[in-house]
């Protein structure tokens, strides 16, 4: 099992009162999932999606990563975490905006403490491989919501990490353009990778294969998406 | 590990905003320029006096009646010891045997004047033979004077250039007869222009045989006498030599203080340093604090650009970067910052001591110890004030920086 999560509880302080953002949730995903996990706003899908990524550690339960308790880890032993085995794709794209393309899928890799030339021709090929090969010295400002989104995606990618973990990947792109995107999600999950979705979006939803509705910090379904959308149009971009 | 790349963004964060760069490493700039200046013109001054202490006084010393008087009391006691002769120049002359030279001196001033121009305020100096190497004066044209001028107590005299320039001006100067006081004295020769010393002119002086000057100027009153040792290592043991003799002479008892002083370039280099190392520890402080002030600002320039840049660290969080690598990259900025002020101030110190050096008698030299003392404290400035936001932006909770807008 890829993920383990058992009994997990997240609770904040918001001034004197108890926020219960996760209220125990049980969830296991396996290797090479496509999957989709849903909510309205304060759902507690973000909860669940920033412990997931190892940016936030539970209050109470456990998380188990490739059979390693994340709950109890440190900060540095998280940030190496989600060095090497999450790569984040965010609705604002959340690139660097001074540096270029080339620059920002590097990144994991400076931080993973590989060698000049080993980042520079990695990230190369992260980038081509989402089809922006010829976009490398370009600073973000400079491409398309699309292109930049893109470029996420090679980051992401970059670093071969277990999970690839997409918070509203289309929230700020047009319909064609999210549809791109969701083209070259697939293509990543055929090429063997763990994709997860978090998404309040139906229709973004569909296209993984499975389907997670979170609703007051529980989970309220956990269905098999029998017809997946965009399979047909799978390998686009991969 | 991305030190380059955190220089890189500290650099290209320098040129996106000149302007607001050059006012927060303004304190930096001036701290550390202070510093340069300070420290140049002190170590000019340093290499200068030491040169000319130790090259005209090269294993001197100088035995007068007075020695190094540094209270009141000392000048009054002083003032009771007998005077220092030329009988006592002989006694040293014959008696010290690690001497290689004893030249017995007098100073004075006269007017001078030859035909129908007069200087006056001219330095009248007796000196005894040999005292062309104790003086470090080299000869221009002529002769120097000799043990015959000053045996039989002739009416000769050398001129320093600055004189020569003035009474003569075109006209050759030797064999010619200048009035000095109330005395006419043949010109034998002319010394090479020694150049201006803080402004005052080392070649604006008339010499003449101390025997003559005895006879026309001072029959009474007490002379120096400069010692020059046979090398560095015996100038010691000359100088015990002479005290021995002089205690002698002035029928002295043992355990009692000597009756006369007895001064060695070293006692100078030692009032000197003190008095520059005076001026060192007020400037330090001077730029203590403007560099305490530059560091401030800095520190407050880099709590903003944590501010500004809190979405990028919460990017660089979540794609690994551990709370050293934060910390790392903003001490490297703030470093880079105040180094970038400290090269500006050692470049700016540098020309000012130079500049000034240039157009006035101030001697400067930018050494390399002080540009390395300014880019140590202009590194330790940005590390020190640089810890604190690096800090803050290692501390930041991923999330809430990257929900940062």
């Amino acid at each position: 099992m890829l993920i383990e999560i058992r009994d997990l509880h997240r609770v904040y302080q918001v001034g004197d009162q108890e926020v219960r953002a996760l209220d125990g949730v049980d969830l296991d995903i396996r290797q090479n999932e496509y999957l989709a996990i849903m909510g309205p706003s304060g759902s507690g899908k973000s909860t669940l999606m920033n412990i997931i990524g190892c940016l936030d550690t539970p209050t109470q339960g456990s998380y188990r990563l490739k059979d390693k308790e994340i709950a109890t880890l440190t900060d540095d032993e998280l940030a190496r975490i989600r060095n090497q085995e999450i790569g984040f794709v965010f609705q604002t794209f959340n690139l660097l905006a001074r540096a270029d393309a080339l620059h920002n899928v590097e990144l994991p890799l400076v931080y993973a403490g590989l060698k000049h030339e080993e980042r520079r021709r990695r990230a190369k090929e992260a980038l081509t491989l989402v089809g922006l090969g010829d976009r490398m010295m370009h600073k973000p400002n400079e491409l398309s919501g699309g292109q930049r989104q893109r470029v996420a995606i090679a980051r992401a990618l970059v670093n071969k990490p277990s999970i690839i973990l997409a918070d509203e990947p289309t929230g700020n792109l047009d319909s064609k353009t999210g549809d791109d995107i969701m083209t070259a999600f697939h293509g990543i999950w055929s090429a063997g990778n763990t994709v997860i979705l978090v998404t309040h979006e139906a229709d973004v939803a569909e296209h993984a294969h499975r389907i997670v509705r979170v609703k007051d910090g529980r989970i309220e379904s956990d269905t098999v998406n029998p017809n997946p959308r965009g399979a047909s149009a799978s390998g686009a971009h991969a | 590990m991305n030190l380059r790349e955190s220089v890189g963004i500290a650099l290209a964060g320098l040129r996106a905003n000149k302007l607001r760069s050059f006012l927060t490493l303004l304190g930096t700039i001036i701290g550390v320029a202070s510093v340069i200046a300070v420290v140049s013109f002190v170590e000019g001054m340093n290499q200068f006096v030491t040169r000319k202490l130790l090259n005209a006084g090269a294993n001197v010393f100088v035995v007068d009646k007075y020695g190094f008087i540094t209270s009141e009391e000392a000048w009054e006691e002083a003032q009771k010891r007998p005077d220092v002769t030329l009988d006592d120049a002989q006694a040293l002359r014959e008696g010290v045997a690690h001497a290689s030279m004893v030249v017995a001196q007098a100073n004075g001033s006269a007017p001078v004047r030859y035909r129908a121009k007069s200087m006056k305020g001219v330095s009248l100096n007796g000196r005894g033979p040999g005292y062309e190497v104790v003086d470090d004066q080299a000869i221009g044209f002529g002769r120097h004077l000799t043990h015959v001028d000053d045996s039989n107590r002739r009416l000769t005299c050398v001129i320093g250039s600055e004189v020569a320039e003035e009474l003569f001006g075109n006209l050759d100067p030797i064999g010619r007869r200048i009035r000095v006081d109330r005395w006419e004295f043949e010109v034998v020769g002319v010394t090479a222009a020694k150049g201006k010393v803080f402004g005052q002119s080392q070649d604006r002086f008339v010499t003449v045989p101390i025997h003559t000057f005895q006879k026309y100027w001072q029959e009474r009153g007490s002379f120096a006498i400069a010692v020059k040792s046979i090398d560095q290592a015996s100038l010691p043991r000359a100088e015990q030599e002479a005290r021995n003799i002089l205690r002698s002479m002035r029928h002295q008892r043992p355990g009692q203080p000597d009756q006369f002083g007895i001064t060695t370039s070293e006692t100078w280099l030692e009032l000197y340093r003190n008095l520059t190392g005076g001026i060192f520890v007020v400037s330090i402080g001077v730029a203590a604090i403007s560099l305490l002030v530059g560091g401030i600002v800095i520190m407050n320039i880099m709590l903003v650009s944590v501010t500004e840049r809190t979405k990028e660290i919460g990017i660089r969080k979540a794609l690994g970067a551990r709370r050293r690598d934060i910390m790392t990259q903003f001490l490297v900025e703030s470093t880079t910052l105040s180094l970038a002020g400290g090269i500006l101030g050692i470049i700016a110190g540098g020309s000012l001591a130079l500049g000034v050096g240039l157009i006035s008698p101030l001697p400067a030299a930018v050494s390399a110890p002080a540009i390395i003392m300014g880019l140590v404290m202009s590194t330790v400035v940005g590390m020190f004030f640089g810890s604190y936001p690096a800090y803050r932006a290692a501390q930041l909770d991923p999330i809430d920086a990257l929900r940062y807008e």
